[in-house]
């Protein structure tokens, strides 16, 4: 104390019991031994996210009307949020804490208005920053070749694609049909990422039109040509006319070839494929569609409720079937043959392995038979010191492969089967190859770009490693405080009636309004990231927390680490350590 | 004009006239009503106060004296055991010196369980250093609220408006209900002399060692004392701009009295009628109606009852092992006067009996024949 106020008379005592001098002199905060400290966690949506999207950060924007900086947040990570806003399998939505109190937030449809509220906008130019003078060549633009050519152009590399086919997108123009992904908005971000100096060379099918030889003038080679060719049922009957792949019936429709399978149309196989497939024929006219997978209905690989939606349109699923052979009727198939099986422990390879039910055969007719059991790379092209093991192209986690300057994504190098996963591939390789062409790559950085512990990457991490931790860990929904949140439905979203998809390959579901998209946003935990709530200032009973740029810095001075802050932060973002004293 | 209302809603008409900022609250019977309504005029921003649901009375308390030490108008309601696990804060707020007003709609304390009029909730806060006020009607609850706030924020201590649960909180009279304008001249906004203020930031309350400690009680004794004449001054003008007026006791055809009947709250209505009917028939009974109970107008009683030979105290509460505490509080206040009144003490009406004119005429019967009370405490609506 600066000064001792002795008081003389009664009439010196004020009537409150009320210190007479500032005391700003006492610093309170000696008395700490547990520290307060603002962190930023990593929220389960985003390490979810094999693109590597900043979810939690998007949410943010998007409750404060901010939809073009959301955008751009998407943008530094992934080049598709109107695709993924439409076809990704959410496995954020699946990991949303939200889910563990009321419903998910509905993710999908967010990253979806905002890339569609973008598409209204003023297009703008980008000319990257930094020219390099490094070119490299990428086969193949589906997700993985456009996001690692995307990236590699942000970074100022001269980028050439090579696609095969007269258009690009890869699978996503010739493999998603329209009624799940429009062509506008493909066309739409696939001319977003050409403007930023990506060339894209189409009916440019390496091995055939162009030699592979002549891309070894680029410094680096990206192999993304996906899984194309389809897999055999190895029976008999399976040339007959009317028997044809399924990556083959969609690409003919993507082509605008006249397609006519028939009234009756027997799919084979059980995957996102196989469902694509049905759902296309019952559009073109069918009438009888009947599903046939090996697998057991709960076991299928198609997503639930694709599958849920292909039975809405009368598509029949009869699954744990196995073909025996296809008989034809003038040349053309006639009758299938199956056999009921139940699948025994997968083969050393890994594939299926059905064990038929003796006297359970039964037959089925059809004017035309689908196969989708599955597609594998076709690598034929490659020169032969390319490494291949199981029939994708070996390579490590980012994409490196041997020999060196070569680097793989896509279902090219691992059965992703997804597109979100397709896009987690070519970023990694992106860098990669950055790191590479600079000359020093260490597994040290891959740690440090990691979000969560399931592999996905941030390239915005990259570029600006975070103060404090470099991958903090995951916030559970036990660290939620949800005293803080009212109980509140997921938003609805709007599809068309079965009744409005017959013979049409209009958009099935509908994208949701920009005060929607807001409402559902709010329903956002925020998990780990501070959102300035505010929580933490009203509570601290020693004014303690000060607020700084919409955020608040805590006075440790005066912080006496009671640690109430820590413990009323509805979402985690306050650790309480103990002081280092 | 007068409108019908609730007794309780008369409080919170009071409250909002009183531009209460903030009120703390949580529902108990019978005092429910009261923050009930006060909830809808702040939901329909009549009362543009905020409205802290909490989640216990010492909660409600706690937000009062938060709210009051940053120099806002503070309010709750309370009752029973609500009022009971108070009682900590209670002392807080009044050695804090915050002009907090709570009504406290009286009830008995469990066990057993009773919700019904007994005044031993408030009573038993005596000695916590609150005003206390026992209202008599609808109206005068509404008055007494209003004059809290001035006389609490002049003397810097809480104030406790008493009404009778039932009998008052819960039945309809004839109200005024005083223009805004009006009140807004009798009472201004409270502008607290010391308040927490985050950019002169002081230590409240802290420690207080035993060199002062004494000079602190002593200055809480005399702005009780104070308050004697605050009291009588705030009501003055209340009467000027209202034309109703309380003061702290009132006595009621005390002239040449035999007997002279003590009472409080409800049973002072009733009792008027009973007076009225013994004057009607020439027998000199009077009523003495005590209002304010803290401070205790000691020297008014003694003013009032000089020459008096007996009084007939009515007490709706129990100290136990002593007896009625207004009858206490009488005989303490008169004990050392030469010439003195009988104190004849009744306990009647407990947990919400009623008292009805039979018991009050028994109480004057018995006062008027006796010489001295047989017992120290009498039971007259006792089943023997």
């Amino acid at each position: 104390m600066k000064q001792k106020i002795t008081f003389k008379r009664l009439q010196d005592i004020p009537p409150v019991a009320i210190s007479m001098g500032m005391m700003l002199w006492n610093k309170t905060g000696t008395w700490r031994y547990l520290r307060p400290k603002y962190t930023v966690k990593t929220p389960p949506c985003n390490e979810a996210c094999p693109a590597g999207n900043d979810i939690e950060g998007f949410m943010a924007l998007v409750t404060e009307g901010k939809l073009q900086e959301a955008w751009e947040l998407i943008k530094e990570e992934n080049p598709f949020p109107g695709v993924c806003g439409r076809v990704c399998f959410h496995p954020c939505e699946s990991s949303c804490n939200r889910r563990e109190y009321d419903e998910a937030l509905s993710i999908q449809a967010v990253e979806r208005l905002i890339a569609d509220s973008h598409f209204k906008m003023k297009r703008q130019k980008h000319p990257p920053k930094l020219q390099r003078k490094e070119r490299i060549a990428v086969i193949g633009s589906g997700p993985a070749g456009l996001t690692c050519s995307y990236h590699l152009a942000r970074m100022g590399y001269g980028v050439t694609v090579f696609e095969s086919y007269s258009s690009p997108g890869g699978i996503l123009r010739i493999g998603i049909p329209e009624y799940r992904l429009s062509k506008s908005v493909l066309d739409h971000e696939i001319s977003e990422i050409q403007s930023w100096g990506v060339e894209i060379k189409t009916n440019a099918h390496i091995g055939k039109d162009v030699a592979f030889e002549d891309l070894k003038k680029y410094r680096a080679i990206f192999i993304a040509t996906g899984a194309h060719r389809s897999r055999s049922l190895n029976i008999e009957g399976e040339r007959l006319e009317g028997v044809v792949a399924g990556l083959e019936f969609l690409r003919r429709i993507h082509m605008g070839e006249k397609v006519t399978p028939g009234e009756r149309v027997v799919v084979i196989g059980g995957g996102n494929v196989a469902v694509d497939v049905a759902r296309s024929a019952w559009r073109l006219g069918a009438k009888k569609i009947q599903m046939v997978c090996l697998e057991s209905k709960d076991r299928m690989p198609a997503f639930p409720e694709d599958i849920a939606e292909t039975e809405a349109e009368g598509i029949l699923v009869l699954p744990s079937a196995m073909p025996l052979r296809i008989t034809p009727d003038l040349g053309k198939v006639k009758k299938l043959e199956f056999i009921r099986a139940k699948l025994g422990e997968p083969k050393p390879d890994g594939s299926l392995n059905p064990i038929p039910i003796p006297g359970t055969e039964f037959s089925l007719e059809a004017d035309s038979v689908i196969t989708a059991i599955g597609e594998v790379p076709d690598l034929s092209f490659l020169p032969e010191d390319v490494s291949i093991k199981k029939g994708f192209i070996e390579a490590d986690e980012m994409g490196f492969v041997h020999p060196e300057g070569y680097f793989g994504g896509g279902d090219a190098i691992h059965p992703y089967h997804t597109v979100a996963g397709a896009i987690g591939s070519g970023k990694r390789a992106a860098l990669a190859i950055h790191e590479y062409l600079q000359g020093g790559w260490s597994r040290e950085k891959f740690r440090i770009i990691q979000v969560g512990q399931k592999g996905t990457i941030s390239v915005k991490k990259y570029f600006h490693p975070p103060e404090g931790e470099t991958n903090p860990p995951v916030v559970l929904f036990k660290d939620i405080k949800t005293d803080y949140f009212e109980h509140q439905p997921r938003v609805g979203i709007s599809k068309l009636s079965i009744d409005e998809r017959v013979n049409s390959f209009r958009e099935i579901h509908s994208g949701l309004g920009q005060e929607e998209a807001k409402e559902e946003a709010n329903r956002c935990f925020n998990c780990g990231v501070c959102n300035g709530c505010d929580n933490c200032w009203i509570y601290c009973p020693d004014l303690a927390v000060k607020r700084k740029n919409d955020r608040y810095e805590i006075d440790y001075d005066y912080c006496k680490g009671c640690g109430i802050c820590f413990e009323e932060c509805p979402r985690s973002a306050i650790l309480l350590e103990e002081e280092g004293r | 004009m007068k409108t019908v209302i609730e007794g309780s809603h008369a409080v919170s008409y009071g409250v909002m006239l009183s531009r209460v900022q903030v009120i703390a609250a949580y529902p108990i019977t019978p005092q429910t009503h009261i923050v009930e309504r006060l909830s809808e005029l702040c939901a329909s921003g009549e009362l543009p106060a905020r409205f802290l649901k909490v989640e216990s009375e010492h909660s409600a308390m706690a937000s009062c004296i938060g709210a009051s030490a940053v120099g806002a108008r503070a309010f709750t309601a309370s009752s029973s055991q609500g009022i009971a696990l108070m009682h900590e804060l209670l002392h807080w707020a009044s050695g804090a010196r915050l002009p907090i007003v709570m009504a406290n709609v009286n009830r008995a304390l469990a066990a057993p369980w009773n919700i019904w009029c007994d005044q031993i909730d408030s009573l038993s806060q005596r000695d916590t250093g609150w005003l206390q006020f026992y209202c008599e009607s609808s109206q005068e609850a509404l008055d007494t609220v209003l004059q809290s706030f001035k006389i609490s924020e002049r003397v810097l201590l809480p104030s406790m408006v008493v009404l009778d649960a039932f009998y008052l909180s819960h039945t309809y009279e004839p109200v005024d209900i005083p223009d805004r304008e009006r009140v807004d001249k009798f009472l201004p906004p409270y502008e607290p002399k010391f308040k927490i203020d985050p950019k002169d930031p002081k230590s409240f309350s802290s420690m207080t060692a035993p060199d002062i400690f004494t000079e602190m009680r002593y200055q809480m004794q005399q702005s009780m004392e104070q308050a004697k004449s605050v009291i009588l001054e705030v009501d003055e003008e209340y009467q000027r701009l209202f034309g109703r007026g309380y003061r702290m006791i009132e006595a009621y055809r005390c002239e040449d009295a035999e007997v002279v009947l003590v009472t409080t709250g409800t049973v002072t209505s009733t009792s008027r009628e009973v007076i009225d009917h013994y004057r009607e028939e020439g027998k000199a009974i009077g009523l003495l109606k005590i209002r304010t109970f803290r401070p205790f107008p000691s020297e008014d009683v003694r003013k009032k009852l000089k020459g008096i030979s007996k009084i007939a105290v009515i007490d709706r509460n129990i100290s136990f092992g002593v007896g009625g505490i207004f009858a206490e509080e009488l005989r303490s206040a008169l004990c050392n006067e030469d010439e003195r009144p009988m104190v004849f003490s009744f306990i009647a009406g407990l947990g919400g009996r009623d008292i009805t004119q039979e018991t009050i005429a028994n109480v004057i019967e018995y006062t008027l024949e006796q010489d001295q009370p047989k017992e120290d405490i009498l039971w007259p609506d006792l089943k023997r």
